[in-house]
């Protein structure tokens, strides 16, 4: 194996040679692709559990194209390659040909099979048409993760030096460089949100608040999406307030150091994924915190859920979701929500990453129910939930812009739209992100927002203007 | 005739029941090695989902979505019929009993006949989707089909011969075309995805795969990259 980056040692290929691929890259892709993408893979499975997977499912999937049928992408586009099946299948080939007796003695009998940079290029192209939505897997008898199967394929690419330049380059900054966030936000730049967002609630509702950074020995340490801090600021002082309302202001605290809960790797790099939860876990473990508090990030939540227990050390830190949380404080009585002031029509559309499990199905739905008048669900909802079109790492590629508001997320625009909603919550940053660029693009009469935007409108704080008081005069996240 | 016929349903059936015995046992020794292997990470799947899901699909009703009803019900009855004759038939039973020395309780003639037929029709219906409906054509290849046809054949020819009247060639000729096709059949199951017949329990086992195995990206990185593996 060469001892040096792979895209490091390969010479600039010739501009009619570069391949385009719906991403951009972040350096040249090895002119050997198939090569490097054997490597890769042989890498992988070499020092992983992968191989027991490929086996598995290269033995018994059957192609009965069940998995077509729920699929989002398929349903727009009709492709044979958005087919989940297909796509993993041609993973499966690899595997084969290349990785098993069976394959290899076929191919001495002219079976035809040959990994080609083409194929390659195609798969390149597949895997990340793929939203890793998981819809396929409810539907398959089997129970077939082509997920899972898009992602390794996935992994191994970008292991081979094809991976998006957007995503790529985040890591990069959140593990190795100076701000250890995705968005290069520095320090000074965190604080001085936090201040504007204090001074925020304080005119809003008159409570005088300063967020603790960096204290030590509290019981939540907080993560969101970083970006967040600089664009979701009405989620950001939802949770602030219901922490205060719920008598916990003492018990949690930010982190300077590392206050991104993003963690890319969960898209397409088991190696990136264990890097950032490792370092997720060392800041708790500086600051002695007891549990991780995740912010309305769909990806985020389910990285730190299913991931601290793997990656996090014999004694993991439990994880905990904001809306749990949330809930937990609302039946214990701590917190009061005015049920007279949202008379919109609010539905709630679920996070792949957080209802695909069935973890965060319920929660969120009780928060709502106990403060909005006119719920609607879409249908399907919960499990079975449509993705948002922007899953799998697309939304941080605004170069599958079109991509995804023509194929990825029609099915869920039409969802909306059948819903007659004015109010769209969406607790995933993500999610939030691609909702408001499909209602902007198809002309959907409704908003998108996050779950603790509404609850910053309703919520009741003693001393405070009433929520009706304050939706009259204007204020508040529905004013605006 | 009796040579090939003795031959076919004694040494050479025993035969082909080893290799599909033993072709299955190294898938199933794979994945127990794997659930052995990842050990204490298992107390973190949700058994309870997967025992769910896997009920859900042997009473398939909630799959009968718009699309798949006619697929789910032809699947269904298919199983039901490619489990219960070759194993329960009486005269199944006496080659169990003979060849491979147990026991298993037998169903009448009438009932077998009207499960064969079943299977047959779904096998059709099966063979038929896969042709006419496009999405499935577009993801089926040659094995695909010749797994339909290899398992019509031992069901047609079974029938037949319990049945001489319909026989087009002489009852020892259809016997042996029954007992080579099933022969086939039983060495072709570990090397297709016939083997999902161990396989099942375990392909539903994502939440296992998930739990990632530590250090493991880094062995990779340093593997291709060296030891100052940077993103």
């Amino acid at each position: 194996m060469e001892k040096q980056n792979q895209a490091e040692r390969t010479p600039e290929p010739s501009p009619d040679l570069t391949p385009e691929y719906m991403f951009h890259v972040d350096k040249p892709v090895p002119r050997d692709r198939a090569g490097a993408f054997l490597q890769s893979l042989a890498a992988i499975l070499q020092f992983s559990d992968y191989r027991y997977l490929l086996d598995s499912y290269a033995a018994s999937s059957a192609k009965c194209s069940r998995c077509v049928v729920t699929c989002p992408i398929y349903q727009v586009s009709g492709e044979q390659r958005d087919i989940p099946c297909y796509r993993s299948n041609i993973l499966l080939d690899v595997y084969r040909r290349y990785f098993t007796l069976r394959g290899w003695m076929a191919s001495r009998f002219g079976r035809g099979f040959e990994l080609t940079d083409d194929l390659v290029d195609e798969m390149a192209e597949i895997f990340w048409r793929c939203t890793a939505c998981r819809r396929c897997t409810l539907e398959c008898p089997l129970g077939i993760d082509h997920g899972l199967i898009a992602r390794l394929g996935r992994y191994a690419l970008s292991m081979a030096g094809i991976a998006p330049k957007a995503l790529q380059v985040s890591v990069r900054e959140q593990l190795e460089g100076e701000t250890h966030n995705t968005s290069k936000v520095p320090t000074s730049a965190l604080l001085d949100t936090l201040e504007f967002l204090s001074e925020e609630i304080e005119d809003y509702l008159g409570v005088k608040l300063t967020f603790p950074v960096d204290k030590e020995d509290r019981d939540h340490v907080f993560f969101c999406a970083v970006s967040d801090y600089l664009m979701e600021p009405d989620t950001l002082m939802g949770n602030a307030i219901v922490l205060y309302a719920a008598g916990d202001w003492d018990r949690w605290t930010i982190s300077t150091q590392n206050c991104d809960g993003i963690n890319y790797g969960l898209f397409y790099s088991d190696w990136h994924l264990e890097r950032i939860i490792r370092q997720l876990v060392d800041e708790v473990t500086r600051l002695r915190g007891k549990e991780i508090l995740i912010g309305e990030c769909g990806h985020a939540s389910r990285s730190a859920k299913d991931f601290v227990p793997v990656f996090g050390g014999s004694d993991p830190y439990p994880v905990v979701n904001f809306m749990e949380y949330t809930l937990r404080r609302l039946e214990e009585g701590k917190l009061k929500f005015c049920p007279e002031v949202i008379t919109e029509k609010v539905t709630y559309h679920d996070p792949c990453n957080i209802a695909r499990s069935g973890w965060i199905v319920d929660q969120p739905r009780k928060i709502l129910k106990s403060f909005v008048k006119d719920f609607v669900e879409m249908e399907p909802h919960g499990r079975e939930n449509y993705c948002c079109g922007g899953g799998g790492g697309l939304v941080s590629l605004d170069e599958t812009h079109e991509y995804r508001m023509d194929v990825a997320g029609r099915v869920k625009a039409e969802q909306i739209e059948a819903t007659g909603a004015e109010i769209v919550i969406a607790p995933c940053a993500n999610c939030k992100k691609q909702l408001k660029e499909l209602v902007e693009y198809h002309k959907l009469p409704c908003r998108v927002m996050g779950l603790h935007d509404l609850i910053l409108q309703a919520v009741e704080i003693p001393g405070a203007k009433s929520a009706l008081e304050r939706r009259e005069e204007g204020l508040g996240p529905l004013a605006m | 005739m009796d040579v090939w016929l003795e031959f076919a349903r004694g040494p050479l059936f025993a035969f082909c029941f080893l290799v599909m015995v033993l072709g299955l046992a190294r898938h199933l020794i794979l994945q127990v090695y794997l659930l052995l292997n990842k050990g204490h990470t298992l107390r973190r799947v949700r058994w309870s989902m997967v025992a769910l899901d896997s009920l859900g699909w042997a009473i398939p009703l909630r799959h009968l979505i718009r699309g798949t009803v006619v697929l789910t019900l032809a699947s269904v009855l298919f199983h039901i019929g490619v489990i219960v004759v070759p194993l329960f038939l009486g005269d199944h039973v006496l080659l169990w009993e003979t060849t491979l020395g147990f026991d298993l309780p037998q169903i009448g003639q009438r009932t077998a006949d009207i499960l064969t037929l079943s299977t047959l029709a779904c096998l059709l219906v099966l063979l038929f989707y896969r042709i006419w409906v496009p999405r499935s054509r577009a993801l089926s290849r040659w094995s695909d089909y010749g797994l339909i046809v290899a398992i019509v054949l031992p069901f047609a020819t079974g029938f037949m011969a319990a049945h001489p009247a319909w026989n087009p060639v002489p009852w020892q000729a259809m016997m042996l075309i029954h007992v080579l096709s099933a022969n086939l059949l039983l060495v072709l199951v570990p090397f297709s995805k016939l083997a999902h017949v161990v396989l099942f329990p375990f392909d539903r086992l994502s939440q296992v795969h998930w739990q990632l195995k530590p250090g493991a990206g880094d062995k990779a990185a340093a593997a291709l990259y060296g030891e100052e593996a940077r993103v």
